[in-house]
């Protein structure tokens, strides 16, 4: 099974046409406005959709098979709360604090009427016939009553495509996921008919997944030896969306960041951020002396110590991408940011656009327990450039390299 | 994509994300955030108060496949869009007047060239020349962010910078 770009914006496209046609679906029946957040390709393990989905608050899915055009399942998981609001709006009756038959009813037929909206915007865009089984309504904390059993979901360390939007009711606190776990066979073929170019195997993801890997790990361990707190990495995510999708996910704060050009087999840019919090106990870490602050700024020498951690954070993110890919990637020296939400991704994202539509972002978060120290890591390859180094890539390789770096003894 | 607050009496603005333009008329307020390199191009009819807001990425959509799907993605492509759908709304081609803000160059990246920034301004600006639309003011270039806020009736184009400054300014 061999993916390429265009194969995957199809994917995209479907994804967001779907969503927008739940959207509506969701509006119609509600009364409700609501919003399409970002739409994203993720390429994920069992373990990591595991921790992104169990966050501790209970969830409702509502849960199709689907078959045709496309088969796999389709989920949508709302939180707990957020199901009992809705359907509260439906029955226009207090629904409670339990799901009883009626309100388990209601919110089963809601589920189903926003999976078929996904599953229509997938059908239209592959002009194609796709059926939807009878709805299941599923109630639970953990991830594994809502995608354990499912065949095509992955386990803990295989990797799998999953689908996944995010929509919004204005002005309420309601929103939900949606979750397309596609079957490989049926996916295989659709990457076929879609593909356009000689594409990059399937399996060579893996190559994707274990440069995210050994890139992140390599970050924490240096931002833990420079600073002194304790760090890990705490999500780790291959998506691929469109460009526009990039500057949308960063919330309208001030952040701090430190940029860099890379150049090699692939180039791109890597970018840290930080909240200010972060920011300042880096430097309160970093700097033995008391900072002078200028206003809310970090003066000269709070500024060099955010870029010399950048700068070594880098290096070490990038031997770990270099590392799987038996190549050597060069960065540029780091540029020191300031300013607000999307304002520090935007010009990276406008360069890439002047050839690519879509990208693969590796997104890494890494954060200290009990401290400031959250960081946002966004890794962009130019799209031609990674397809070129994975289409190098030795897959046996990848079962050589050490999924993680190699820690001294801790007595 | 991201949802506020909603203070009561006061009317949220609404939200013009990368790539998009909205045209509205009277006192709506359009609000960009967070603009890098991206520009934000104004334009409005102070004779029937109809306006429109765009949130450029990227310089040339005449020499892009899909800039007829979003025509706001490009600077060329959104100062047209909106001119025509102002026009159709009724406002009178001859009276608008336009205001662009934002195109920073943060990064001085090799691969960068003259900066990514300046490529939309430029091309803003030559749009708007090309189509006889007066540009009256203008808060672009620099190494900052910034956010704007534009009401039609007024014409008021409001930037906010997000630097160390937290300037605001009224263009």
């Amino acid at each position: 099974m061999k993916l390429d770009v265009n194969a995957l914006g199809t994917f995209y496209r479907m994804a967001r046409e779907g969503a927008g046609l739940a959207a509506g679906r969701l509006s119609k029946m509600t009364g409700v406005e609501t919003q399409v957040g970002v739409t994203k390709l993720n390429f994920m393990r069992g373990k990591e959709i595991r921790a992104d989905f169990e966050d501790g608050t209970e969830k409702v899915g509502i849960r199709v098979e689907v078959t045709g055009g496309l088969d796999g399942h389709s989920v949508i998981v709302f939180d707990r709360e957020s199901a009992l609001q809705v359907v509260e709006m439906l029955l226009a009756d207090s629904a409670g604090d339990e799901f009883d038959e009626m309100s388990r009813s209601a919110a089963t037929e809601l589920g189903q009427v926003m999976n078929s909206g996904f599953i229509d915007g997938w059908a239209d865009v592959l002009e194609t016939v796709i059926d939807v089984s009878t709805p299941e309504f599923i109630e639970a904390k953990t991830v594994d009553p809502f995608f354990g059993d499912l065949e095509e979901a992955p386990d803990d360390q295989d990797l799998a495509l999953l689908f996944q939007s995010h929509i919004e009711a204005v002005g309420t606190e309601i929103s939900f996921s949606h979750y397309l776990f596609p079957r490989r066979e049926s996916m295989a073929q659709l990457l076929e008919e879609l593909r356009s170019s000689d594409g990059i195997e399937y399996d060579k993801l893996e190559g994707f997944d274990r440069m995210a890997e050994q890139g992140a790990t390599e970050v924490a361990k240096t931002a833990t030896t420079l600073t002194g707190i304790e760090t890990n990495v705490e999500i780790r995510r291959l998506n691929f969306v469109s460009l526009e999708a990039i500057p949308q996910q960063i919330a309208d704060d001030p952040l701090v960041g430190v940029a860099f050009e890379f150049d090699g087999t692939p180039s791109g840019y890597l970018l840290f951020l930080f909240d200010e919090d972060s920011a300042h106990e880096i430097v309160d870490a970093m700097v033995p002396m008391e900072v002078d602050h200028d206003g809310d700024g970090f003066g000269e020498m709070g500024t060099s110590a955010i870029k010399e951690l950048g700068n070594i954070m880098a290096s070490g993110f990038l031997d770990g991408w270099a590392n799987v890919l038996d190549t050597t990637i060069d960065h540029s020296p780091p540029e020191f940011i300031h300013d607000i939400g999307a304002a520090v991704i935007d010009p990276v994202v406008i360069q890439l656009g002047e050839d690519q539509e879509f990208a693969f972002v590796f997104d890494t978060q890494v954060v200290a327990d009990g401290q400031a120290f959250d960081c946002d890591i966004y890794a962009i390859p130019d799209e031609a450039d990674l397809e070129r180094a994975l289409n190098d890539l030795d897959v046996d390789r990848i079962e050589e390299t050490p999924t993680t770096a190699e820690f001294g003894e801790v007595e | 994509m991201k949802t506020y607050g909603t203070e009561p009496g006061i009317p949220e603005p609404v939200q013009v994300g990368i790539s998009e333009l909205v045209v509205t008329e009277g006192d709506d307020t359009l609000k960009s955030y967070g603009l890098g390199s991206c520009l934000a191009v104004a334009l409005y009819d102070p004779d029937s108060d109809i306006g429109g807001l765009a949130h450029v990425m990227l310089p040339d959509g005449d020499a892009s496949d899909n800039s007829d799907v979003k025509p706001g993605k490009y600077a060329d492509t959104a100062i047209r869009a909106l001119l025509r759908r102002m026009v159709e709304r009724g406002a009178s081609y001859t009276s608008v007047e336009a205001k662009i803000a934002g195109g920073s160059d943060m990064f001085e990246f090799e691969s960068f060239g003259d900066g990514v920034g300046k490529r939309n301004i430029d091309a803003a600006r030559k749009e708007l020349e090309k189509l006889g639309v007066p540009l009256v003011a203008e808060d672009v270039g620099g190494k900052h962010g910034r956010t704007v806020e534009f009401t039609p009736d007024t014409g008021k184009l409001i930037v906010r910078t997000a630097n160390e400054d937290h300037g605001v300014s009224e263009l």
